[in-house]
C-alpha cells in the first residue's frame, strides 16, 4: 500500500470518506462501543473476582496489583459460615428439581405441541401467567402452608417450590424445540410401525435433545440462584448458597472478601453450564430431516 | 399386497370440505395416481388411507379389512413423504432399518434386508452417513429404501419428487417406474405434476375441490377428458379453450369467424378445446383461419406459436424447423378428429358425433 496517509483536506473530505472506507470506520466504531459496553457490564464481576483473592484489609483499596491469597476460599467452608453444607443443599435442590421438571415438562410440551387441546392457548398463557405474580405477594401463604405441612426448612419443600418456578419456563422452552421437529418425521415413524410412545422415545426425544439439555441447564440455573423462597422457607438445615451469602454481613460490616469468594463459588457452575449451552445451541440437530 | 376400497369417504374441517363423499377402488398391484391442483383433497385422501387423518365419514378397506379404526402402524402401509421425513439423528442404515426394528424383526434378518433395499436404490456406499450429509436426491432414495425394506400391503407416495430439481426429477421418475414394476405392490401416488401422472400411472384420478373429476388410464385422461377441468389440467401446454358458438354445424368464434365443421347441435355458447399438437401451421390462407403471431418460441424439440385469435390467445405447436417472426400472419388448421366441445357454464363435455 503506497497510499499517502496524510490527513485529507476539507475539500477532499467527501471523496475520502466514501464506500469501503466509511464501512470500515463504522465497523471499528462498533467494535469499540461493544468493548466499552462489555467492560462496563463486567466491572462488578472483575471487582468480585479480584476481591476474592484479597485480604480483608486490601478489599477497600482499588488496587489491581496485590499478592493474591486463597485464604478466603478456605474460611468460607469453616464455621460459622460452613458453605459446604449449603453447597450440598443447593446442588441437591437444583439437581432434583431438574430431574423432575424436565420429564414432566417434556410430556406437557409434547401434548401442547402436537395435540389440539381445548383452551390450549388459554392454558399456555395461564401457565406462564403464574410467573407474573411477584413472589413476595405469595410468600406468606406459602410459609403458612409449609409450616402446617411440616415442610419448612426441608430440601423437599424447596424442591417443590423450585419446581413451580421452573416448570412454566421449561414447558415453553421445550415446546419451542418440539415445534421445530417436522411433523413429517413423526408421521413417517408412525407409518413405519411405531406407537405414539415409541415415536416419542425413538424420534422426538433424540431430536429434541439439545432443547432438553438447554432447558435443563436453564432450570438448574433458576433453581440454583433462587433466593427469596429459600430465605423465607429455610433457616438452618436446608439453606442454600444464595442464603449463605447473607451470612457474610456480620457485625463488623460486610465481609467483602469472603462474600466475593462465595460469589465465585456460586458463579463457577453457571459459567461452565453457560459454555455447555452454547455448544448445544450451535448444534443443528434437525438439519437434514427435511429437504 | 392388497386392493384398496374407499367407500363414500368424506373429510370435513368445520365448513371446509377436503374430500367430498368419494368412492374409489384401487386394484391389487395397481399404480394409481391422485392428480390435482393444491387443495384438491388428494393428499388428504392419501393421509386417510395411511391413518394420519381420520375420515369424517365413509369406510377405508385395505385388502379384506376395514382399517378406519386401525392406527397407522397397524395398517401395514409404507409411505414416502414430500419432505422425506427422515430421522436426522440416525445413520442411513438405521433410517432404513427402523421399520424392521420397530416391528420386531429378528436382528439377523435386518442387515441383509437393509442392504438389499439400499442396493435397489443405489445407496450402499452411504449407509454409515447421516441424512444431512446427503443430497436431496439421495435423501429421497433413503425415504424410498425405508419404504421398500418391508413388503407392505400398500405404498403411499406424497409428492415424492417435488423437492428435487428438474433434471433429478426425470431420473428419479424413471427409477420409481422401474422399481414399481419390479415390486408389484399396490401404490397410491399423489402429485400435482401431470407428467408424473401420465408416465407413472396405471390409472389416474384427477381431483378438484375434493371430488374425483375423472378416473381412467393416462390415455383416457389425455385423449378423452371428461370435462373442461381435466382437459385444461392435463397436457403441456394446456389445451386451448376457445370461446364461441355452434351455428348450423360450424363452430363460430366469438369474433364471428366460422372455424370448423363440428358434429354438434346448434348452441349459443360453447367452448372448443383443441391441443397445441392437434393444430398444424400453414402459410396464410391455407388453414382454417388466418391469425397473426403474438410470440414465437423455439423449445428445441418443437416450436410454440402463440397466436392472436380474436380477443384470445391460442398456442399451436409447429415443426422444430419452422421459423416465423412475431407479427407474421399464418394459417392454422385444426385436426377435426381431435376436437372437444364443452358447455361453458357447467364445464361438462359435449360429446361430438357419436364419440
Amino acid at each position: 500500500m503506497t497510499e499517502q496517509s496524510t490527513v485529507p483536506t476539507t475539500g477532499a473530505n467527501s471523496e475520502f470518506w466514501t464506500g469501503k472506507r466509511k464501512q470500515r470506520l463504522w465497523r471499528a466504531v462498533q467494535t469499540v462501543l461493544i468493548l466499552i459496553a462489555a467492560f462496563i457490564m463486567l466491572i462488578p464481576i472483575i471487582w468480585i473476582f479480584l476481591a476474592a483473592f484479597k485480604s480483608h484489609v486490601e478489599v477497600y483499596q482499588l488496587r489491581l496489583f496485590f499478592t493474591p491469597t486463597f485464604e478466603n476460599f478456605g474460611t468460607v467452608f469453616e464455621e460459622p459460615y460452613d458453605l459446604g453444607a449449603k453447597l450440598f443443599n443447593s446442588t441437591i435442590v437444583a439437581f432434583v428439581t431438574v430431574v423432575f421438571a424436565i420429564p414432566i415438562a417434556t410430556m406437557a410440551a409434547y401434548s401442547f405441541s402436537r395435540f389440539r387441546l381445548k383452551f390450549e392457548t388459554t392454558i399456555l398463557v395461564v401457565i406462564l401467567a403464574t410467573q407474573f405474580v411477584p413472589a413476595v405477594v405469595i410468600i406468606l401463604p406459602f410459609f403458612i402452608m409449609f409450616r402446617d405441612l411440616g415442610l419448612l426448612d426441608t430440601r423437599i419443600g424447596l424442591i417443590m417450590v423450585n419446581l413451580a418456578i421452573v416448570m412454566p419456563f421449561a414447558i415453553w422452552m421445550i415446546k419451542g424445540f418440539i415445534d421445530g421437529i417436522p411433523m413429517d418425521t413423526e408421521e413417517a415413524a408412525m407409518v413405519d410401525g411405531s406407537s405414539r410412545l415409541q415415536v416419542i422415545r425413538n424420534i422426538v426425544l433424540p431430536m429434541a435433545a439439545p432443547g432438553l439439555v438447554t432447558a435443563s441447564i436453564f432450570c438448574f440455573i433458576l433453581a440454583w440462584n433462587e433466593f427469596l423462597f429459600a430465605l423465607f422457607l429455610t433457616n438452618r438445615e436446608a439453606t442454600t448458597l444464595p442464603i449463605g451469602l447473607a451470612l457474610f454481613r456480620g457485625e463488623e460490616g460486610d465481609l467483602w472478601n469472603l462474600l466475593s469468594a462465595a460469589g465465585i463459588i456460586i458463579m463457577l457452575p453457571m459459567f461452565v453450564l453457560a459454555l455447555a449451552i452454547r455448544k448445544y445451541f450451535v448444534q443443528g440437530m434437525t438439519m437434514g430431516a427435511v429437504r | 399386497m392388497a386392493e384398496i376400497r374407499l367407500n363414500n369417504l368424506t373429510k370435513r374441517w368445520g365448513d371446509f370440505v377436503g374430500v367430498d363423499d368419494q368412492s374409489l377402488h384401487i386394484k391389487d398391484e395397481e399404480f394409481l395416481v391422485l392428480l390435482g391442483p393444491s387443495g384438491c383433497g388428494k393428499t388428504t385422501t392419501m393421509r386417510m388411507i395411511a391413518g394420519l387423518e381420520d375420515p369424517t365419514a365413509g369406510e377405508i378397506w385395505i385388502g379384506d379389512r376395514m382399517v378406519n379404526d386401525d392406527l397407522p402402524k397397524d395398517r401395514d402401509v409404507a409411505m414416502v413423504f414430500q419432505n422425506y421425513g427422515l430421522y436426522p439423528h440416525m445413520t442411513i442404515f438405521d433410517n432404513i432399518a427402523y421399520p424392521l426394528k420397530v416391528r420386531g424383526t429378528p436382528k439377523a434378518d435386518i442387515e441383509p434386508r437393509v442392504k438389499k433395499a439400499a442396493e435397489q436404490v443405489e445407496l450402499t456406499e452411504f449407509l454409515h452417513r447421516k441424512p444431512k450429509a446427503l443430497s436431496g436426491g439421495q435423501r429421497q432414495r433413503v425415504a424410498l429404501a425405508r419404504a421398500i425394506v418391508r413388503t407392505p400391503k400398500v405404498f403411499l407416495m406424497d409428492e415424492p419428487l417435488s423437492n428435487l430439481d428438474a433434471k433429478l426429477r426425470v431420473t428419479m421418475r424413471a427409477e420409481l417406474k422401474h422399481l414399481s414394476r419390479e415390486l408389484q405392490i399396490t401404490t397410491v401416488y399423489v402429485t400435482h405434476d401431470q407428467i408424473e401422472a401420465m408416465t407413472l400411472a396405471d390409472r389416474v384420478a384427477v381431483m378438484k375441490n375434493g371430488v374425483i373429476q375423472q378416473l381412467g388410464t393416462p390415455d383416457d385422461i389425455y385423449n378423452d377428458p371428461a370435462n373442461m377441468f381435466v382437459a385444461g389440467f392435463i397436457g403441456s401446454p394446456a389445451m386451448n379453450l376457445i370461446n364461441g358458438s355452434v351455428q348450423s354445424g360450424m363452430f363460430v368464434t366469438t369474433g364471428g369467424t366460422k372455424l370448423v365443421g363440428i358434429g354438434a347441435p346448434d348452441r349459443e355458447t360453447a367452448i372448443l378445446g383443441v391441443r397445441a399438437d392437434d393444430m398444424s401451421v400453414h402459410d396464410a390462407g391455407q388453414g382454417d383461419i388466418d391469425v397473426s403471431i403474438y410470440a414465437f418460441e423455439n423449445t428445441g424439440e418443437s416450436t410454440l406459436l402463440t397466436v392472436q385469435w380474436g380477443k384470445q390467445r391460442v398456442i399451436a405447436r409447429g415443426d422444430r424447423h419452422l421459423r416465423k417472426e412475431q407479427g407474421e400472419t399464418v394459417g392454422i388448421k385444426l385436426d377435426p378428429d381431435h376436437l372437444y366441445l364443452f358447455d361453458p357454464d357447467s364445464g361438462d363435455r359435449i360429446r361430438l358425433g357419436g364419440k
